[in-house]
Formats: structure tokens, sequence, C-alpha cells
């Protein structure tokens, strides 16, 4: 039976109002952002880039976090909590390394602390590389079958035995890392001061930024990661071995954090065992923002949350300060897990199981 | 292998008794009353030697045992008196009992090996509020299997509306109803503690709503993270909220918190008539009457959580936390179903929240961290996720390994061995490693429900019905 | 087979009367020794004097976290001045037991932890006094506590709170609110914020500063010290260019110290305790802003716990010099000081100060608590550690230096010390 079409109105689905709703509301939330954000620089041009560059040097940092965050996420679909106290741990390597193996002291000759920080970032790589591989051996390969809830729960009490390591070899209080990076700017136009340590961030953040990229992209075993996030059953009908690129994503995974721990401990000057925490919260954050289990995303999320981050801290008109930091970012993260879940640079696709 | 190593140990302890002139045969034939009698009578005996041997001998050592002999021994789960049968009711009651009359003998216990003196009569109170918490939890991640990792915003919320409406907090208004113990000139909300406390449930049930109407649909693992970041949000709300917004209004008092806040108490009239306490703050047994009242709670928590698991609500819960399509699909209404679990777990916390705020006759947003969260999720686990004696038994051990446990345990460590260990410094890393371990190795907790532990060991259908999967 | 059941439930039910019983009548003390507040919050009961102790006196402070070099040393101060008087009140035999509010977890004091103190001083009939807290927030807890403790309200004397709203009318409700039998049961021996803030200005208009950005740690304590600086330095005629919190678990305050060099203020007062990642703070604003002075209250009193980066900056402590000290305050530093092997902290002095006052309000009240609260208000200390002084009705003591001090190195040397002018306070 044909219906009764009529031939000069081609049907068109009606688009219902209430889809609007939503674009609507976020453009207008976009739009008193960037008000927000245009009145201030007018506010005191200098000033906000100044601001600015603290943002993307924190986003660095975060990025590095983030990028495992992802990795993992990717790969297993599991939320690794402990990722953030492995780069505590990272940081606590690293300070180790710098103040007691090379005895570093503030002003110390470019030469020594080139070797240092080289050899810092290897051993602490290389060791949060290792630990979280044996994590993800003793702890997450024996559920992989389980519910997914026992893997999270598992990684969440793996956050409170890597923070009491912490508390056990370093003690509770914060460890303080001498100024080592040189201080003085590297350049400063008009007001606005870039120091050579913001510069020094961003040099170690980009070559391993590109590193893993090549490695993801290039390389086999970036491909049996690659495949193994797509479909685990698949890339073992072809041959992968997935246990082994499953430990070899947690090994770059923490290898990144030990890079991360590093920077942090040379930036930021203190690493006490709950530093982990509260940044890994912001990093996931960060991942989630740009897309869980997208490189690029993760990237993208950290920087943005380390701009938003300097912002409210840093503005003068109308911030709501360093108060609400915590408040606001887990806001962007609720707000992103229930209205886009896949985030900035992810895909929608279908719904179902 | 597990069974083949017990096989192996009951062969040779038999072996050895046989040796001795008490072969297997004579056990067999002997009648099960003796032979429950002889059990009990082992269990007593090792208690006694354990306590004479590595901790400090009383007298009233031999009355544990002797209590501990009458309990075992008999079949009391099969008492039947004139075809009514009571035996179901023996092990509650004779818990509520040795419970309740625990400020009684607390003074006089011996000290037993490892754990050192029993626990004091503050740590029961709080023991009672964390079960009640656990409880609630329950609901969440036992019943209807969703994990929960911003439970401390319920305990927040239950201690602030007990700050609110049991204190001068709001000095402005002056609102007194059934208000025990004021101090002279006292101005503010003061409702009596019977009321804040159904008042701080229902309000937390509501915020329990409100947060689990956008977020319950997210997938599990969103879900925790949704939840810790609420954990989050609510105590730095309360830590900013002396000034909120910057409108000068005084929501929190900001991180000096609400102090003192009222204490329950019947008031003059009952306590002259009918002997109860009129003002628990002033009573000569403090810690005595708050444990009743929190054991009071206690039951009443339990009697809902045991009603509402064999209810049709509870069968949702149980349904959609084995696999949702199904439930979807057999008509359980899976939004409406998880949102009732959040509320009624956000009621309980909200209650066990309030009373701990007028326990301690303050509420501080330092007392509200995200360790917490893990904390009572952790006696959930270890207990029994979805069974209530699991989860009263983990509740109670780790509120006590937390308050004094770890300390003692401490103490009779570097006694003995000369070392100079800080136990409570580990704490979190000894819960951590609990978790850690019973997920690894019994996830369905010590005391399981047989049904979880099935789910646990041979796997669910777990794919959520909505579900944004990432490319 | 119900019938068996019976009997064995009646002997089951002696055998637990009689067990109660034997325990109830095993447990009663003899008259003259004390019971020892328990170890999961106290350390053992130091008593070197003869026979046994009749009661025992407290003291409450934050024994873990980075405060501990100050906290543990005013504990070892009050058992020094406690051994000089022979380990008695009067004609009654004192023990000490040091019990700590604070967990390994917050690296502070933590609320229930005083909580459950307070109701364990106040339960334990052997408690006669108490000294503490060290922060105020604590006291706000204990002190509602021992006021309703039975027998009668429990003293405690402080030798560190300094937030105006236990003794005096500060925020709505206080002072009454802490003492719900309406009578007073604490007492301090250092001055309160509404001076030290003052005290402070003061010394910011004698450097010339004419624009001051003012910083808090959002907590009781440096919240009240960074308002009282504020009011007094707008009444001196000094411009507070801006006033924030700074969050503690906060990993960099580049921003923060952006906006403070952004103000043009030529000096920062940092309202609050260097255990919330005070040192990190002044790094980072004497990296950012390196012109701009810092000036700190006596939250940040321990040289040791700014670091080498607080060189140079303005501290005041409520008191005396310890080097000023005459009489037995000199005595103290001496003799103290040789046994710690340091020169003491400012703080140790009010220790044992203020042991000293609960002790002879001890041997005024005869071993009875309330008498013993009773003799504390309007107690006059004659050639004191700290001087001459009266604890007045409220429980205040009407000596209220203020002094200045520059940190050198790991030490702190004093510049001046001031009395605030009556206007500039409160």
């Amino acid at each position: 039976m044909a219906t009764n079409v009529s031939a000069h109105a081609p049907l068109r689905a009606k688009r219902s109002a209430s889809s609007y709703v939503l674009p609507t509301a976020a453009a207008l939330l976009l739009g008193l952002l960037l008000l927000w954000l245009g009145v201030n620089f007018v506010k005191g041009p200098a000033y906000f880039f100044t601001i600015s560059f603290i943002g993307l040097t924190n986003g660095a940092v975060y990025a590095l976090v983030a990028l495992g965050y992802t990795l993992v996420y990717g790969i297993l679909e599991l939320i690794n909590f402990a990722h953030g106290d492995l780069f505590m741990l990272g940081g606590m390597i690293s300070a180790t390394m710098l103040i007691t193996v090379f005895g570093l002291k503030a002003h110390s000759s470019t030469g020594a602390l080139v070797v240092a920080l080289l050899g810092s970032l290897a051993v602490a790589m290389v060791a949060c590389g290792l630990i979280n591989a044996s994590i993800e051996f003793v702890a997450y390969r024996p559920l992989r079958g389980a519910p997914r809830l026992a893997p999270l729960i598992t990684a969440v009490g793996m956050s409170f035995i890597l923070q009491n390591v912490a508390i056990a070899w370093k003690g509770p209080s914060y460890i303080a890392i001498p100024n080592v990076l040189p201080t003085g700017n590297v350049f400063s136009i008009a007001g606005v001061v870039y120091t050579w340590e913001k510069l020094i961030v961003i040099i170690v953040t980009l070559p391993v930024l590109f590193a893993l990229l090549w490695l993801v992209l290039r390389t086999r075993q970036g491909k049996a990661m690659r495949a193994t996030a797509q479909d685990r059953d698949a890339a073992a009908m072809m041959g992968i071995n997935v246990n082994r690129t499953i430990s070899f994503t947690f090994l770059i995974a923490g290898g990144l954090a030990g890079a991360a721990g590093l920077l942090y401990a040379l930036y930021f000057g203190q690493v006490r065992y709950d530093t982990g925490f509260s940044l890994g919260l912001i990093a996931f954050t960060a991942a989630v923002l740009g897309g869980i289990g997208n490189l690029p995303g993760a990237v993208l999320g950290a920087v943005s949350i380390g701009f938003i981050q300097a912002y409210n801290d840093g503005l003068t008109w109308h911030a709501p300060g360093s108060d609400w930091t915590q408040s606001i970012v887990f806001a962007i993260l609720i707000l992103i897990l229930v209205f886009r879940p896949e985030g900035l640079l992810g895909e929608r696709t279908p719904e179902g199981a | 292998m597990r069974r083949r190593v017990v096989q192996s140990l009951s062969r040779a302890w038999w072996a050895g008794l046989g040796a001795v002139g008490l072969p297997r045969e004579r056990w067999d034939a002997l009648p099960v009353t003796r032979r429950r009698a002889v059990k009990a009578g082992l269990w007593v005996a090792i208690f006694l030697v354990l306590v004479a041997l590595f901790g400090v001998w009383k007298i009233s050592a031999l009355a544990v045992g002797a209590v501990i002999f009458v309990l075992l021994a008999p079949a009391w789960d099969r008492l039947t008196i004139r075809g009514w049968r009571i035996g179901k009711w023996f092990a509650p009651a004779a818990v509520i009992a040795i419970v309740a009359a625990y400020p009684y003998y607390v003074n006089s216990m011996p000290e037993v090996p490892l754990f050192g003196p029993f626990p004091q009569l503050s740590t029961l109170v709080v023991m009672t509020i964390f079960t009640m918490m656990a409880l609630g939890l329950n609901f969440v991640v036992g019943y209807a299997g969703l994990l929960d990792l911003g439970y401390v915003a319920f305990y927040a919320m239950g201690a602030y509306m007990a700050g609110w409406f049991a204190s001068s907090q709001f000095s402005k208004q002056h609102l007194n109803i059934g208000a025990i113990g004021l101090y002279p000139g006292a101005t503010g909300f003061h409702f009596s503690i019977w009321l804040v406390l159904p008042m701080a449930g229902i309000a937390t049930a509501v915020v329990g709503v409100l947060i689990g109407l956008p977020t319950l649909r997210l997938r599990g693992d969103y879900l925790a993270i949704v939840t810790l970041g609420f954990g989050e949000i609510l105590p730095q709300i309360a830590r900013n909220g002396d000034n909120l917004f910057g409108t000068g209004f005084n929501l929190t008092n900001g991180t000096g918190g609400i102090t003192p806040i009222d204490g329950p108490g019947f008031g003059n009239w009952l306590g002259h008539h009918l002997h109860l306490p009129a003002n628990f703050l002033t009573a000569g047994d403090l810690d005595s009457v708050f444990l009743w009242t929190g054991i009071v709670l206690v039951l009443i928590t339990v009697f809902c959580s045991a009603r509402l698991r064999d209810s049709r609500l509870g069968r949702a819960w149980i349904a959609i936390r084995e696999d949702e399509v199904a439930a979807a699909a057999m008509g359980v209404p899976l939004m409406r179903t998880k949102t009732w679990a959040y509320a009624t777990g956000a009621f309980f916390g909200g209650v066990a929240g309030a009373y701990y705020a007028s326990y301690k006759s303050g509420a501080f947003p330092d007392d509200f961290f995200f360790q917490i969260s893990v904390f009572i999720l952790a006696m959930v686990i270890l207990g029994g996720m979805g069974n209530i004696w699991g989860v009263i038994f983990g509740a109670c051990f780790l509120t006590y390994l937390d308050r004094e446990g770890l300390s003692n345990i401490g103490t009779q460590i570097n006694n003995s061995f000369g070392t100079n260990l800080d136990v409570p410094k580990y704490e979190f890393g000894i819960f951590g490693i609990i978790i850690v371990v019973v997920m690894l190795f019994r996830p369905e907790g010590l005391i399981p429900s047989s049904r979880r532990a099935a789910e646990l060991h041979e796997g669910v259908h777990d794919e959520p019905l909505y579900d944004a999967e990432i490319a | 087979m119900s019938k068996k059941f019976l009997v064995l439930a009646l002997v089951g039910a002696a055998v637990v009367v009689a067990a109660v019983a034997a325990g109830y009548s095993g447990s009663a003390r003899s008259a003259t020794s004390v019971t020892p507040l328990p170890s999961s919050s106290c350390g053992p009961v130091v008593y070197k004097g003869s026979g046994k102790p009749d009661f025992i006196i407290a003291s409450d402070l934050p024994l873990q976290g980075a405060i501990r070099h100050q906290t543990v040393q005013i504990s070892r101060a009050v058992i020094w001045e406690l051994a000089q008087k022979g380990w008695k009140a009067g004609s009654l035999k004192i023990g000490y037991q040091s019990c700590d509010d604070s967990t390994a977890q917050t690296g502070g004091w933590d609320s229930a932890k005083c909580a459950t103190n307070g109701r364990l001083y106040a339960a334990n009939r052997s408690v006669i006094a108490v000294v503490g807290t060290f922060n105020s927030g604590c006291a706000k807890i204990i002190v509602p506590i021992l006021n309703r403790a039975n027998p009668g309200p429990m003293l405690m004397v402080s030798p560190a709170n300094t937030n105006p709203g236990l003794t005096k009318h500060w925020d709505p409700g206080e002072p009454q609110k802490y003492y719900p039998t309406g009578v007073r049961n604490y007492a301090r021996v250092v001055a309160t914020d509404d001076f030290q803030g003052p005290a402070d200005a003061m010394w910011s208009k004698s450097l010339g500063y004419k624009k001051v950005y003012v910083l808090n740690d959002k907590q009781t304590y440096g919240f009240g010290v960074a308002t009282t600086y504020k009011n007094a330095a707008k009444k001196l005629g000094i411009q507070v260019v801006g006033f924030k919190g700074w969050d503690a678990k906060q990993s960099s305050y580049e921003s923060l110290a952006n906006l403070v060099k952004a103000s043009g203020a030529q000096a920062v007062f940092l309202g609050g305790i260097v255990c919330n990642n005070g040192a990190k703070l002044m790094q980072d604003l004497r990296s950012v802003a390196p012109n701009v002075k810092l000036q700190m209250p006596d939250g940040f009193s321990d040289p040791l716990a700014n670091g080498a980066v607080a060189q140079g900056a303005y501290i005041s402590v409520a008191g005396q010099p310890p080097k000023s000290l005459t009489g037995t305050g000199a005595t103290f530093v001496k003799s103290f000081g040789k046994q710690i092997g340091t020169e003491p902290n400012p703080y140790s002095q009010y220790g044992a100060q203020a042991m000293q006052v609960v002790l002879q309000a001890v041997a005024a009240g005869g071993g009875d608590r309330a008498k013993t609260n009773k003799a504390v208000f309007g107690l006059s200390i004659t050639g004191g550690i700290i001087g001459n002084f009266t604890i007045n009705a409220t429980g205040d003591t009407n000596l209220t230096p203020i002094t200045i001090y520059k940190q050198v190195g790991k030490k702190l040397v004093p510049q001046k010390t001031l009395i605030p002018a009556a206007n500039l306070v409160g």
C-alpha cells in the first residue's frame, strides 16, 4: 500500500525543540567564557599573556599524566586510579636522584645540570614503567574477566598502597627540590615575562609527545596497541600477543608518568605523598575533556585545563579565585561526562550493548 | 587446589589423633550435641590459652570463655518453643544483648593478644555510626552494583544539616523546637535531634536524587568518577561557604566549622517519669546512651535493609546488577531503580552523618575527605557486598582498626619485637592492601551472599544499556 | 529437647551475671592510684616524685606533622615546669600525660580526635585540669566538653590559642556558646589575635609601607589575624590593595603571586600557618615578586619550617622575646635551653607558664575540679616565666606585648616589642 505522499514536499524529519536546548546552553556558556576572557585581556594584555604562559606550562605537565590515563583506558577500558600516585612516585624518585645521587644544588653548572636531568629522567621513566607493568601483572590481569567494578576497586586500593609507600619512604611532609633550573627570563616583551623554567618544561615535554606519537602511529608495537584497543578478541585472532601488548602499554604509560614526575619536581619544587591524588584527578579530567582514548585529545584537554586553572587563579576581573579551582575542574568533568562523554575530539558511536 | 590442601590437612589431623587413641570412628559415633560441645570447648580452651600466654589475664577471661561456650555449644538456631521457631532470632538477639551490655563489662575485660585491650565505649559509638553508613553504601554498591566513590558527600550533608538546625549557626533566627541543653541566650534554629535526624536523612536523599538524576545513566567507571567529583565538590563548598559566592551569606562558617552542635535528649518530663536521659551531653554515662541510641538506629537500618532486599525493589536492584539489558527487557525501570538505590543510601548516610555531628558536637569541612569514601567502601567489600551481617562485621572491624586497633597493634608489635613502627601512619595503605587482596582472592567478601559470589566468580553481563562507546 | 535448652540458658545467664559481678568488683580501684589516659591518645604517665601521683594534668597538643618541633618542645617545657615544682601542686602529687589531638593522615589537629580526647579528660576522674590546646579550632571543641564535665567544669589553660572568640565577643554567639553551663572554664596566657594583627599593622606603618596585600589560609586562626591586621592597617592609613585566601592543597601559587605583583603592593601579609603550604607560597611570591616584602604572624614562627625563603621576613609572636625575660624566665631559657640543646622556641615559655598557672590553681582548688576552675579567674602570677600578670574574669591575660622578629638564618632575631593601642584592637 503506498502511502499518500505529496510529490512536491519531500519528507523531512522535524527537529524537536528540546534538541536545541543543549547546544544553545553550551554556546551561551562558551560565549560568556569568551566574554570574561576578553574583558580580562583588555584590562591588561601583558598580564593576560603572562598568566597564559603559566597555564600552558601547567598544561604541559598535566598532558604527560593525562596521556598515561588515556593510553590505559583506550586499551583496557579501565580508569587506572593509581596512575596519579605513580606520577607522584616518579616525582619522588626524581627528587631522590637529583638531590642524593647527583647532589644538585641551586645554580649548578649547565653541564652537570643536563647530565643530572637526563639521568634522572631515564631512571624515573624506567622505574615508573616497571612499577606500572608489575601493578598490571599482579592486580589487573587476574581480574580481566571479572565484572568491571572489580579492577576499578582494585585500582583504588592500589592508589592507597602507593601513597603509603611514599609515606613510608619519605614521610608525610613535603620534599623540597632545590631550584636547579636556571631562573631569569627568556624574553620580556612589554611586560610579558617568560622564564627559562617554563621553556625547559616545554623542551622536555614536546619530544616526549612526539616520541609517543611516533611509537603509536609508526611502529609495530603501536599498531598492536591500537588494534588491541579497538577490539581485543580480533587482535588476538590476528596473532597479537594481547598480554604482552597490554604490559607494554602500561610500561609506556608508566614512563610518561615518570617524566611528568621529574618535570613536576623541577618546576613546582615540592612533592608530597598526596600530590598525585589531586593532580591525577585534574589529569583525568583533562583526558576526559579531550576525549578519553584519544591521544591528541588528551593533550588538548590538558592544556585547556591548565589555562582554565591559571585564569581562575590569576585574572583580576571577577575570577572565582583559587578557592574554587577544584570545584570548577570537577564541575567540568561532571558536565562533560553527562552531556558529551566522548569529549571534545572523540567520536560518538551508536549506543547499545 | 584449596580442596586438596584441606583434605591432606584433615587426614594428617585424624592420623595424629588416632595415634593418641581418639580415632575418627569414635568421633563419628558421638551424638551431635556432644560433638558441638567438644568443638566449642576447644575454641574456649584456645582462647583462654592465648589470653594467658600473650594477653593480659583477668579473671573475667573465664567468664568470657563461659559465654563463648554457651553461645557455641547448643544448636540455638533450632530452638522451637511451642511451634514458634525463635531460633533464627537467637544470633541477632545475642549480638544485640552483648553489645548493649558492653558499658557494664568493658572495664573488666582481659586483654587479648595482638589487639590488646577491648575497644573503648567511644569507639563502639563510632562503630555504630559507621555501620549505618556502610549499610547505606551497601544499598548502592552491594544491592544495585553501582560504584559510589563519593559517599562522603552524604555524610557531610547530614552533618551540616545537624549543624544548621541544631546550633547557633543562623543566629539571626530564633526557632526552638524541642531542643535540649541550650546555653543561656541561645539563638538560631534549635530543633530536637530526634527531629533533625530524619530531616537530615530526607534532605540528603533529595540531594542524592539530584546528583543521581543526570549521572546514573553513565556506565560504571564514569559513575564512579562523577560521584568522586561530587564527593570533592560538596566539602569544598562547605570550606568556602562562609562567604557564598561573595554575597556575604555565611552558610557553613567556612573552615571553622559549625560548633557546638546540640546533643539529643528526652527532656526533663520524660527524664523524670521514665528515667530516660534528659540531656545526652550532660549524662554521666554519655557514651553509653549514645551507644544504645546508636544500636537502635542500626537496628532500624538493618530492618530497612532486609525488607528492601526481599522486596520488588530489591529484586529489581539485583536484576540490574546482573544484567541491565535483560532487566530493561523484563520491564525494570532502570533510572528509577538506580535512583531509589542512591536515595536510600543517601538517606542512611545523612542520618549517620547528623548523629555523628551531634556526638562530636561539631561539623568541620576537614572531616570530609576522599579517603573516608574508600574507607566505607572497604568495609562493604571486606565484609561482603550485599550481605547485611558481612557489612556490619566489616564496618565494626575496620572502624575499630582505624580508631584504636592499629595503634594497639603497633604498641604490641613494638613491645614484643622492640621495633619503632608507627602503625597508624600506614593505615590507608593497610586498607588498600585489604581491598586489593580481597578483590583478587575473595571478591565476595568474608561473609558473602552466595548469589554475589557466583556473580563475581562467573562474571556477569555487565554491558550497560546506555553506553556511548568511544572509538 | 527444649527443657535442656532452658536449663542451659539459665546456667549461661547465671554464669554471665556472676562474671559481670566478679568483673565489677575486681575492677574497683585502690584509692591512691590514678587511672591513666589510654595509649591510643596519650603517652605514658610521667611522674618522678615520691610515691604515686594523686592526679593527672594532661596536655592536648598536635604532636604529628610539620608542627612537631614546636609542640613536642612545649610538652617538654610543661614537664620542666612540673619538675621545678617538685611534681606537686600544693600538697597534691601531680603526674603528667602528653596527649595528641592530631592524626597521621591530616598531619594536624583532627576534630574527632579533639572530641574524643575532651571526653576522655572529662570522664577520667584522675585528670584534674588540662594544658592546651595549640590550635584554636580544637579548643572550640574541647572547651564545651570540659564545661559539661561531671564532676564540675574542668579547667583548661592554653599556651597558644589566639582566636578571640573563645573568651571575648567575636563571632555571633561567641563566647557563650562554648560555656553551656554558664560558668567559664578556660583561660590563656597569650595575647589574642585582636592584639597581634594591630601590632603587625603598627610595624608595617613604621616601615613606611603604603600599599599592602593581605592573604589568609582560610582557617579560623589565619582568617582572624588577617582580618584584624586589615582593619588596623586601614585605621593607620595603609591601603590594603587586596584580601584573598590561598588554598593549602594547590601545587603552585604563581598566578596568585602575579596578582600580588600586579597590585603594586610593597608588602604582603600572610595570615595563616606555615603547614598550610606556606613554604611554597613564600617561594612563589619571592620568585615572581622579589621586591615585595613578607610579613607574617606567629603561624610562621618556626624558622625551620619556613625554610631559607623566609630570610629577612618579619614575623610577630605574642609575648616577650626569650632573651629579654628576667628572673624565672631567664632561668627557664638557660636551664630548659640546656636540657634541649638549643634556644627555646617562643611558645615553650608559654607552655611552662600555662603549667605554672594550672599548678597554682590546682593547689588552691585542693583536688576539686570546680574549685580549681574557679581559682584561676583573678589569679595573679608574680615572678612568673613571662613576668607578672593577672588572669582576668574572662580568662585573658592582661600582659599583651607582641614582639616583631626578623628571620636570620635559622633563628628569629627580635626587632621590637609593641603593645598595640587600644583603638586599634578588635
